[in-house]
């Protein structure tokens, strides 16, 4: 494993290239995921998340530039020892259709070679432990989706990948998904993770990264960033239903006074700017 | 390179249990079994008969059931999971062909059964059925490799069925279609070539040639199987 800055590091990419043909997927793509990270790569549809993740699981190679993980280049990823390290959910993942989720997950805890309660744990963690005997083809969407969850952490991987993790998952589903993987990061799993929803990002990731055209042109904490992005601004909301805005400044300060003494006030607050903001505002597009 | 039994295992019994719910693929490699049902009903058969359900069995079973269930991991996108996981191509293959090899030897033993034939005394056929049983499965786990549907190898299949599986039946009219002759040189000719000189009493002096024909077919499909699957290993 590579010190950097004296903390371990997951996942190095530098000017990391992908090119299909005559297209070109990613242009300049360099960051780091250190351990214990939960690191969110961000970016519009067709921005290269997906392929992103399969150059850094050896599914796929690079063509120009350096991953790697666990401190290997990716190509040498693809033995058993390194793959029991990590474990993958990609938006094409697929299970046996005519097998139960329980004869699904077994194969995988031989493959793994970990014991079989990992399924009930694996499926607890996902909110599927009743679902045990259900066939694969009879589950919705959703169900899919966490099964497949379920499936990659059988055996607690180090580190997870997982593309676009709650994109089928209904608001309820989601949150028990959030709640898990914050739960797993706490242990100490680092997480890597596309999506497209802010939201999602700002409430799980300690690291963002923001992806456009295959490119990274933003990387930073969300609070940092967030912070950068504020508008200098308090806005205050009166009772009579006006909005005002005043600059953060200390000249402010007296029509703000008069304001609460005369107790015309219903709300004051600074104008955060969501992830999603700082996304157009970054790369001029919106995250669709 | 390691080799794990336990995931090897693991493959087999998925595969295994998959097989027994899919009624398209197993309903398939139930043919040689109502041919069977059928020529026992005949009365007399000719040995060209028996020959005839063994290698529509080496075929449909052996090449298509080893084909269809690669193609289906393609297709449902299941492959990629367990190319991610420890399992190595080679345990997966394996797996499979452990399956196929199961099937077959059942689906050939009942069609003899079923036909009133039997194997004893008959070492040399056995050793030439499982030496063409090779050729089959590696044409279908290269079968496999290219192709990226059920759908799709159900029709790749169909040539393969016409020239290997049927040649034993259709050679019957190489006197109306002389180019039927080079289907002489399939497995499943041979095999019945080794019957008859095995029934004749002939030594290896004889049946040789029949087995280095078959023996030609294995190598080729091998090293055609393997290329494809280094390629496969690529990308
Ligand atoms: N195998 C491939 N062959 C050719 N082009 C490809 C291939 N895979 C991806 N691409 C192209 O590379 C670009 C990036 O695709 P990628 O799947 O990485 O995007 P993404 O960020 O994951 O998008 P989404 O949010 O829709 O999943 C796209 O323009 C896509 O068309
Ligand atoms: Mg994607």
């Amino acid at each position: 494993m590579q010190e950097v800055f004296g903390v371990e590091n997951m996942i190095e990419v530098k000017s990391l290239e992908k090119i299909f043909g005559d297209k070109q997927a990613l242009h300049d793509v360099s960051f780091q995921v250190k351990k214990g990270e939960t690191f969110g790569f961000l970016g519009p549809s067709g921005s290269g998340k997906t392929t992103t993740i399969k150059i850094l699981t050896g599914q796929m190679r690079q063509s120009a530039g350096t991953a790697n993980v666990f401190g290997v280049p990716v190509s040498k990823l693809n033995t058993p020892e390194y793959r029991k390290r990590f474990g993958v959910v990609t938006d094409n993942s697929g299970l046996y259709a005519r097998l139960t989720i329980y004869d699904n997950l077994k194969l995988y805890t031989d493959l793994y070679d970990v014991s079989l309660q990992r399924i009930d744990e694996a499926l607890e963690a996902v909110n599927l432990g009743s679902e045990k005997k259900t066939q694969v083809s009879k589950l919705s969407k959703g169900m899919t989706q966490r099964v497949l969850l379920a499936r990659t952490l059988l055996h607690n991987p180090e580190l997870l990948f997982l593309d676009e993790p709650t994109s089928a998952l209904d608001p309820a589903n989601s949150k028990h998904i959030h709640n898990g993987l914050k739960e797993l990061n706490r242990q100490g799993t680092t997480i890597f993770l596309t999506t497209h929803d802010m939201e999602e990002a700002d409430h799980l990731c300690s690291q963002v990264a923001f992806l456009n055209k295959g490119v990274v042109q933003l990387l930073d904490e969300p609070k940092q960033l967030k912070k950068q992005y504020r508008e200098e601004i308090i806005g205050i909301e009166l009772k009579d239903g006006r909005e005002l805005e005043l600059p953060l400044k200390a000249s402010s300060a007296e029509e703000i006074q008069q304001y609460i003494s005369r107790e015309m006030v219903e709300r004051i607050y600074t104008k955060e700017p969501t992830l999603g903001d700082i996304f157009v505002e970054v790369t001029g597009r919106e995250l669709v | 390179m390691t080799f794990s039994v336990k995931r090897f295992m693991a493959i087999f019994q998925k595969d295994l249990k998959d097989l027994y719910r899919n009624m398209y693929v197993s309903s398939t490699a139930l043919m040689p079994i109502v041919f069977a049902v059928i020529y026992s009903r005949v009365g007399e058969v000719p040995l060209a008969m028996y020959l005839f359900v063994i290698t529509l069995s080496l075929a449909l079973v052996g090449t298509f059931l080893q084909c269809a269930i690669i193609a289906e991991e393609k297709e449902k996108n299941t492959l990629r999971g367990l190319m991610l996981s420890p399992a190595t191509l080679t345990e997966i293959l394996a797996g499979k062909s452990a399956v196929t090899i199961v099937i077959t030897v059942i689906v050939t033993a009942v069609s003899m059964l079923i036909m009133g034939f039997s194997f004893a005394g008959s070492g040399w056929l056995i050793a030439g059925i499982v030496l063409s049983l090779i050729f089959f499965i590696a044409l279908g786990t290269w079968m496999g490799l290219i192709t990226r549907s059920v759908m799709e190898a159900s029709v790749y299949i169909l040539p393969v069925m016409f020239i290997f599986g049927m040649a034993n039946m259709f050679i019957g009219l190489v006197d109306q279609f002389s180019f039927l002759q080079v289907l002489e040189y399939t497995p499943g000719i041979q095999l019945e070539e080794i019957a008859k000189l095995g029934d004749a009493g002939a030594g290896f002096d004889e049946l040789w040639k029949p087995f280095a024909i078959i023996g030609a077919w294995v190598a080729a499909m091998l090293v055609l199987a393997s290329v494809t699957f280094k390629k496969r290993m690529m990308d």
